[in-house]
């Protein structure tokens, strides 16, 4: 059971970091002029788009995430490649945390005379992206291998 | 075969290259006007600020989480667990800044930009991966 558990767990981890790439991670609502709609500005591992227009250089954060997931995947043989797995996934999530908390900042500061209204935050992606790191570290903890 | 002194000193020598890392420049980006932005561990300088850049500071502490992964390579000297945990997540922390590189890097490209890579990046990348060296040592070591 319990080794049923954890396979599952790091199965589980692997699965929500790449899906949380393919989510937001921030998001800014503007309303450029008075009485237009909202434009959003969307920021997720795999691009950046400015309502229709997309960012042809904006940040592949998926792959570091693809990337960590794949090792808590192969974990799933290896106790110690799960804990690195999970330990680097950590780590990309912590340093793609402190970039969109200061993104999200800059945006609100340099867009808040345009729009007052506007509102800039974290996407889901990033909650699903830490919700992995746990659950990584749950699997780590009941591996089979102990 | 490592032995559990060459990769305590490996791990050391990471540490000491990645704190290095986090005093040096680790990519700037020149435009016309003599504007430059440097983008560091703990903020980014713009020099020579023109009247109508936007407004609102980019400046993330990039040092935070590299400095978090260091106090667990330090810990990994006793604790190889620890060591592992640290040169796994700092590789993890790089990863992102290597797609930020790669971002910054078209987008200074696409405006004529000159984009230059620091020392800092050089010594936090040779870093990561001498630690990761040493964690992986001593994990087999104490195997």
């Amino acid at each position: 059971m319990r080794r049923v558990l954890g396979l599952v767990l790091l199965g589980l981890a692997a699965a929500a970091a790449v899906g949380a790439t393919f989510l937001p991670f921030s998001e800014l609502l503007i309303r450029l002029a008075p009485g237009q709609p909202q434009t959003a500005y969307v920021t997720t591992g795999w691009s950046t788009q400015f309502g229709a227009t997309k960012d042809e250089h904006g940040p592949l954060f998926g792959i570091p995430v693809v990337v960590a997931a794949a090792a808590v995947l192969a974990g799933m043989r290896w106790r110690k490649v799960a804990y690195a797995g999970a330990a680097g996934l950590a780590g990309a999530t912590g340093m793609l945390f402190v970039y969109l908390l200061n993104a999200i900042s800059f945006h609100q500061e340099g867009n808040i005379a345009i729009d007052p209204a506007l509102q800039a935050g974290f996407g889901n992606g990033v909650w699903v992206l830490m919700t992995a790191v746990v659950v990584a570290f749950a699997g780590v903890v009941i591996h089979p291998d102990d | 075969m490592i032995g559990r002194a060459t990769a305590v000193a490996l791990i050391a020598v990471g540490v000491v290259l990645t704190a290095t890392a986090m005093v040096l420049p680790w990519y700037s980006t020149a435009y016309a006007g003599g504007v430059e932005v440097v983008v560091r561990a703990w903020g980014t300088e713009i020099l020579n600020k023109p009247g109508d850049w936007p407004a609102g500071e980019l400046s993330p502490w990039y040092g935070v989480p590299v400095v978090v992964t260091v106090l667990l390579l330090v810990a990994g000297v006793w604790i190889t667990r620890a060591a592992l945990a640290g040169a796994a997540g700092q590789v993890g922390a790089v990863g992102v800044i290597g797609a930020l590189v790669v971002s910054e890097r078209g987008h200074a490209v696409e405006q004529q930009g000159d984009f230059a890579v620091g020392f800092g990046l050089v010594f936090l990348v040779v870093g990561t991966l001498v630690a990761l060296a040493g964690a992986v040592a001593a994990q087999r070591e104490a195997a």
